[in-house]
């Protein structure tokens, strides 16, 4: 069996439907930045395996891939701050203990 | 098709074998003769003084959140790096200029007492 | 060699970004004057270069990567002008932080150059680095009051939603680079155009002749982007996240996520549908599917945002529910797709920064001076500060809608474009939920006036903050009397687009 361009869309497909799903199931604040990351790389799976079977010369889907793995490392940075900082303020990083504010 | 493959097969076959095979022997041929200082964690001959189920020190995860961003910026490096001999100078003023706003990122960690161990 | 003129005004205001950070550094003296002055005079040196450098594009061969058309100008002033009033508004807030003032200032001014990319992307990758410059240093600022506990829940909550919209948005942008092996927004809507006109809106399994065969990927495609989209600009049913961070958040941020960031997103989503996909509602396309999706969400997010409004009691989250609605009014221009629609989604984001800005400075001088953050510790003000009640009266009326003010003439023109584009039933909706909102904005007005209270705060802005109350008030006035000029220009900035 060939190894074409669905199996990769399907493996992103399902990286993202997993980290969708982490985060909206886990209560840990950290476990739900791991998600976000997940999503991130599945798109950037998605974005490669376009380039390379899109038949055209172009490089923008690596391109793209690689401005998204800065920037997924630069909210990965600010992510894990914040939690920190929630950690200070509540002694807890249960997202669902957080919840001073609603309605 | 799998025919070709069946080369890797036979390694994975053997480094498996091997592998358990060393333990086994190991396991059969050992001495068992436990007591309280040989079943301590080994820290570089030190004696132990806490579990190893401890809280970091928030300093470590501050580094780690500087690392991840500079580590992270080098990937742009490479491929510029690669392209360098056809792109010419526009691309190297333009590192010039991404390397110096990575550089007063570095003095302000530096300056804000980010890389310092308090 | 790459001409970058256009880019001259956004690398400006970037340098002075890091300038206002290394103030900070530097300066012996911890006060938050210097950097909040500086930041404020960057940006209205923006806004001249804004204008100078204006007109032309950043091109990468023949397609165009970043556009500084009269369209970006338009909102580029708008996004300056919610910054410049955001800035001045916070020299309380920044006062009583302890510790990294100079970086509060320095996060607002990243911010806005993000937002400027945002407005004048011509292409995905930009689009999406815009979209995140926009929006990471916004995260820090709502979380900004580090020893507050709903200042940093409403950093999380931002930063879990805002990520986990991007990354849906994202996904989305790479189905449509998938889809079209291009990421410049030119070169897709010819592709996506031609497309459609051969083969209908969803195509069939044997019409798939593009790259990869995948006929309803672009729908799925188009459906994530505007997900992605709308959770910035908090349309219902993305819109969960925005009360609370809109509580949590100091005010002054508060004020520049719920314009700023809004004018930004709201200018994206033009691009993306109106310039890109125009051939959606060109009448040779088969229907118009994605313009009746809108128009659902508009009436939806106008329904909700206004009738949740109604129970608030909280100051900043009835404003919060009120921001979500105005969103749906502003849908309506979008989904008029005409130049029209166009001009007057401008103008009404123009208006709605005067009228917004200044409620939020009123309420976060209020809270500043007495701690108090409900609608009824408002009783009295009219006695005790008869001049900070009239202005909040201007700027509650005018997000209402009532007449001499600048609010409505920006819906006026909003009904008049959804009327000619054929959507009667939306603006009569808009009506009435118009009428709805009336009841909770003259509702602070009647507690200002009505109610007794002994209630004996004084409220004197300080400079910088009554030189933002002025300046609203003045544009919430102007523009309602005069609103021609704005007007004019604002239907000058559809001229890029085809209809």
């Amino acid at each position: 069996m060939d190894i074409g361009l669905y199996h990769y869309l399907s493996l992103a497909a399902f990286l993202f439907a997993i980290g969708l799903y982490g985060i909206l199931t886990r209560r840990n604040a950290i476990a739900i930045l791991m998600s976000l990351e997940l999503m991130f790389n599945a798109v950037n799976i998605n974005l490669v395996a376009f380039n390379r079977f899109s038949g055209s010369d172009g490089l923008s889907g690596q391109i793209f891939a690689l401005f998204v793995i800065a920037i997924a490392a630069a909210e990965a940075t600010v992510g894990l701050a914040i939690v920190i900082l929630i950690y200070r303020n509540w002694r807890s990083i249960d997202a669902d203990r957080v919840n001073l504010l609603k309605w | 098709m799998p025919a070709d493959y069946s080369a890797v097969l036979v390694f994975i076959i053997a480094g498996t074998g091997i592998v358990v095979f060393t333990f086994l022997l190991s396991w059969f041929v050992q001495p068992r003769n436990p007591y309280k200082v040989k079943t301590e964690t080994y820290e570089c001959g030190e004696p132990i003084f806490e579990q190893s189920w401890t809280q970091f020190n928030n300093r470590f995860y501050i580094f780690g959140l500087i690392f991840v961003i500079f580590d992270v910026e080098a990937v742009f490096l490479f491929p510029w790096a690669v392209a360098f001999k056809s792109l010419g100078l526009f691309a190297l003023v333009e590192m010039v200029i991404f390397i110096t706003i990575l550089l007063v990122g570095l003095v302000y960690a530096w300056k804000k007492g980010a890389l310092k161990w308090v | 060699m790459i001409n970058i003129t256009p880019l001259i005004p956004e690398l400006f205001l970037l340098v002075m970004a890091i300038v206002v950070l290394m103030l900070d550094l530097f300066s012996s003296r911890r006060t938050v004057v210097v950097p909040a002055y500086v930041s404020m005079a960057a940006v209205i040196i923006t806004g001249f270069l804004v204008f100078k450098f204006g007109g032309d594009a950043v091109r990468w061969g023949s397609n165009a990567i970043f556009v500084a058309d009269s369209f970006s100008q338009f909102f580029k002033v708008i996004i300056l002008g919610a910054a410049f009033l955001a800035i001045g508004s916070s020299f309380g807030t920044a006062d009583r932080m302890t510790h990294h003032r100079g970086e509060f200032f320095a996060l607002l001014l990243f911010s806005t150059v993000g937002m400027m990319f945002l407005v004048s992307a011509k292409e995905l990758i930009l689009l999406y680095v815009g979209l995140e410059l926009t929006t990471i240093p916004l995260f820090v600022l709502v979380a900004y009051q580090k020893t507050n506990r709903a200042s940093s829940e409403a950093g999380l909550k931002y930063l879990i939603i805002g990520a986990a919209s991007s990354a849906i948005l994202l996904y989305g942008l790479s189905l449509l680079y998938g889809y079209t092996g291009t990421t410049y927004l030119n070169e897709i809507a010819q592709k996506t155009a031609v497309y459609f006109l051969s083969h209908g809106f969803i195509p069939n399994a044997e019409g798939t002749t593009d790259l990869v065969g995948m006929g309803p990927a672009f729908s799925v495609a188009l459906m994530m982007i505007i997900a992605g989209l709308t959770f910035k600009l908090a349309i219902v049913p993305f819109h969960m996240w925005a009360p609370d961070v809109y509580e949590g958040a100091p005010t002054p941020i508060t004020a520049f996520l719920s314009v700023g960031s809004k004018a930004a997103g709201l200018a994206a989503i033009i691009r993306i549908f109106d310039g890109m996909l125009y051939a959606f509602s060109h009448d040779t396309m088969p229907n118009d599917s994605w313009g009746t999706m809108m128009a659902v969400l508009a009436a939806v997010t106008m329904v909700a945002g206004n009738i949740i409004a109604i129970r608030q009691t909280n100051i900043k989250r009835m404003l919060a529910y009120s921001s979500i609605a105005q969103a749906g009014y502003i849908l309506i221009g979008v989904i008029a797709a005409s130049k029209l629609g166009v001009a007057s989604c401008g103008f009404y984001m123009f208006a709605y920064m005067f009228a917004n800005m200044g409620a939020f400075a009123i309420v976060g001088l209020y809270a500043e001076k007495t701690g108090k953050k409900n609608i009824s510790d408002f009783a009295g003000l009219s006695k005790t500060s008869p001049i900070i009640a009239a202005l909040m009266t201007m700027f509650m009326l005018s997000l209402a809608g009532i007449p001499p003010l600048a609010g409505f003439m920006a819906k006026y023109y909003i009904f008049a474009a959804a009327i000619e584009a054929g959507y009667t039933w939306l603006v009569i909706l808009a009506l009435l939920m118009s009428v709805v909102s009336l009841y909770y904005y003259a509702n602070v007005v009647r507690i200002m006036y009505m109610v007794d209270s002994d209630n004996k705060h004084h409220i004197i802005p300080s400079f910088p903050a009554g030189l933002v109350l002025a300046l609203t008030g003045i544009g919430v006035l102007l523009f309602g009397i005069l609103p021609q000029s704005i007007l004019d220009m604002a239907y000058k900035t559809a001229s890029s687009f085809i209809f």
